[in-house]
């Protein structure tokens, strides 16, 4: 809870930046303030305690993700700042609506009552709907932010109907209550259409085919900066609250489930990948690609047994690294040349190698070679429903990787053995650094991955 | 005390607000015009309201009113978002026709 | 279970009776009204009659402008605070049973409020030239 009040307190602040001349002070605030509500976390490890009338609880679950989150945030923000330009008139306004996502985002996956569920998705999808939208010139950006709005207005619908309905079955919104009902009563037709239409509305924010169709448009028109912040922190908060909440609600009924929800993330991940496969730009291929990681996780949410929540965990950390960082990459090729094809990252290996060797370690964790971040984070998330007996979604997962080596080692091959008579790239002093630590992340975690997976 | 919402059977609120919900869901999926999209999942929630209204009237559980409470201002959120999103648009292109937004295709 | 509580209380088509008479004079005292007036009215079709009716001032332009940018701004903010002001029923509703610690909340509530009004202010947002 004190995480929670420090973040909204922190967007607050952040908010006046911009207004009230403290401008140059918003990042390092901003900074301090996210490791200190990480530190609060920590701090609050093993509590498990309940807040507000038991409608949410700080378990170690709840901090694990918060942190997640809030990492991922920390890094937007300093990728934020060193991107920015000067004459970028609401940078202040644009950390504030970061930070209260990230505040969506820890009320989203510690939430005990579906409430709260509401209100941190809400919270998290309002300020994304607005960064989308951050560049007010720019079309393209424009029309993201619309798109992004109706359809993740339009899945909130289905996700309340769904609440409705078993609030209707159950006569109550926590998810004790509700857990308790159902395993008294079953689950009778107006609860199985309740978890239905809940889980059409979290399938649309997770961009899950067949409601993955906005993701590419959204993805791509937005500024990179954001749809880095989108795809992974966006992402994993989303990912967290749908476990949770199967984790918390429906469990025991799983079996009537299982299937639907493996249909729709082998689904995902072919249709993710396949597509992936097409897409000449590179922001617009890591965008297919992130709905093709959805597809991974999905599998995770299907298994629902003791191993998810640490299997999930590992896969979203894996992930948003990875992530971030090719993002980021995208984004210096872009303002470099202009463009972001395959044939924009030629010669990187020559001119900028640090550069290049971020890309290749990012780039092979998201396909998950070994001796990466992504490759235990597959490996985990398979091996559990592997046990539970779904061999055939876990064929269909490693049938769907092979084909996604081909379109993420495309900018790899091309920046090692193609030659480039462009100048070296230059970027904004800490962006190399920072990007080589989030390759060594990588690579550590892809060598000791006990570190992370055991620990909730 | 008798309870009013009672002398209705329930299933009839369910009926409705489906019904209701599922205009608005057609109404998404066919008009072009933002704003009446926007309208649209404006009923969609809407309908909820009445659905988690009538289920609470019927327990006698005020949690589900306190929940549509929640939705309305968290509607009323969404609108502004929205209509400022909507503005930010007509103000470079002039339209709210969302087919004149097809710049970003594969 | 739920479902079969009031099924007791299902009514017959017959009971719906005196609403659909009721619609049917509605329906036609209006149409009656509206086709009497248009028959036994004198009809003087001249430019000042068929002109919109504004209280007596005169009509300027067309009505069909497109507002300026800023109606739509205060319109906006205007319904975002608006709209909170839901929350203070229940807690006027129990303002007794909650005490101290209700007033503290909502005054905590109202200071958020406040905030982002003010921020509004300092934005420049209420402006109006």
């Amino acid at each position: 809870m004190n995480l929670l009040i420090s973040l909204t307190a922190l967007g607050v602040v952040a908010m006046f930046g911009g207004i009230l001349k403290f401008r140059s002070m918003v990042m390092p605030l901003s900074v301090l303030g996210l490791i200190g509500a990480s530190l609060l976390g920590v701090y609050a490890w093993n509590t498990n305690q309940s807040f507000l009338n038991d409608m949410m609880r700080m378990d170690n679950y709840a901090i694990a993700f918060s942190i997640v989150c809030m990492a991922g945030t920390l890094l937007t923000i300093l990728f934020f700042h060193f991107f920015h330009s000067e004459n970028e008139i609401h940078y202040a306004e644009a950390v504030a609506l970061m930070l209260f996502a990230v505040a969506g985002c820890a009320v989203m996956v510690s939430f005990t009552n579906l409430l709260m569920l509401f209100l941190g998705i809400e919270i998290l999808s309002l300020s994304l709907y607005v960064l989308a939208g951050l560049r007010k010139k720019d079309l393209l950006s424009n029309e993201s932010s619309l798109k992004y709005f109706l359809m993740g207005a339009f899945s909130t619908g289905f996700l309340l109907f769904g609440i409705a309905l078993l609030y209707g079955a159950t006569g109550s919104f926590a998810t004790t209550q509700i857990a308790y009902q159902l395993g008294i009563a079953g689950m009778n037709g107006m609860a199985a259409m309740g978890l239905l239409l809940l889980m059409i509305g979290l399938l649309f924010k997770v961009a899950a085919v067949p409601f993955q169709f906005w993701t590419p448009d959204v993805y791509q028109g937005a500024p990179t900066i954001v749809t880095a912040f989108m795809a992974t922190v966006g992402k994993v908060a989303a990912f967290a609250a749908f476990l949770r909440l199967f984790q918390l609600c429906f469990a025991p009924s799983k079996e009537g489930y299982q299937l639907v929800i493996g249909t729709v993330a082998a689904i995902t991940m072919l249709a993710g990948n396949i597509m992936a496969i097409y897409q000449s730009s590179t922001k617009r291929m890591l965008a297919y690609s992130s709905i093709a990681h959805a597809g991974y996780m999905l599998i995770a949410v299907m298994t629902l047994n003791a191993s998810s929540n640490g299997s999930i965990l590992f896969y979203s950390v894996a992930y948003t690294l990875a992530s971030i960082s090719s993002f980021l990459i995208v984004m210096v090729v872009q303002q470099n040349r202009n463009n972001d094809t395959a044939d924009d990252f030629n010669g990187l290996g020559k001119t900028n190698p640090w550069i290049a060797f971020a890309l290749a370690v990012s780039m092979l964790s998201l396909s998950g070679i070994p001796a990466t971040a992504g490759f235990f984070g597959k490996f985990y998330v398979f091996s559990s429903a592997v046990s539970d007996g779904f061999i055939w979604v876990v064929a269909v997962a490693v049938i769907s990787s092979f084909i996604s080596i081909y379109y993420y080692f495309r900018p790899v091959i091309a920046a090692y053995s193609k030659q480039t008579h462009d100048p070296v790239m230059t970027m904004p002093a800490g962006t190399q650094a920072l990007l080589i630590l989030l390759s060594l992340l990588t690579i550590l975690l892809g060598i000791l991955p006990g570190f992370i997976a055991g620990i909730i | 005390m008798p309870n009013i919402f009672q002398t209705v059977p329930l299933i009839h609120f369910v009926y409705l607000s489906a019904l209701l919900f599922c205009i608005g869901v057609v109404g998404v999926l066919i008009r072009r015009n933002a704003i009446i999209i926007f309208m649209s999942i404006e009923l969609m929630l809407n309908s909820v309201n009445l659905l988690l209204v009538a289920f609470s009237a019927y327990r006698q559980d005020p949690p589900g009113q306190i929940f549509v409470f929640f939705i309305m201002a968290v509607a009323a959120a969404e609108v502004a978002v929205g209509l400022a999103i909507i503005i930010m648009i007509y103000r470079n292109i002039r339209t709210v026709d969302i087919n004149e937004l097809s710049r970003l295709k594969g | 279970m739920l479902l079969e509580i009031k099924t007791s209380a299902t009514s017959t088509a017959v009971d719906y009776f005196p609403i659909v008479i009721q619609f049917v004079f509605a329906a036609g005292f209006v149409a009656t009204t509206m086709f009497v007036t248009h028959i036994l009215g004198p009809h003087l079709k001249t430019k000042k009659k068929l002109k919109a009716f504004e209280s007596g001032i005169k009509s300027v332009g067309n009505a069909r402008q497109p507002f300026a940018i800023k109606y739509f701004l205060t319109a906006i903010l205007f319904v975002l605070f608006d709209v909170e002001v839901i929350f203070l029923y229940p807690w006027a509703v129990n303002f007794l049973d909650l005490g101290m610690g209700g007033i503290i909340t909502m005054g905590l509530f109202m200071v958020l409020l406040l905030i982002g009004f003010f921020y509004i202010i300092k934005s420049g947002a209420l402006d109006w030239e």
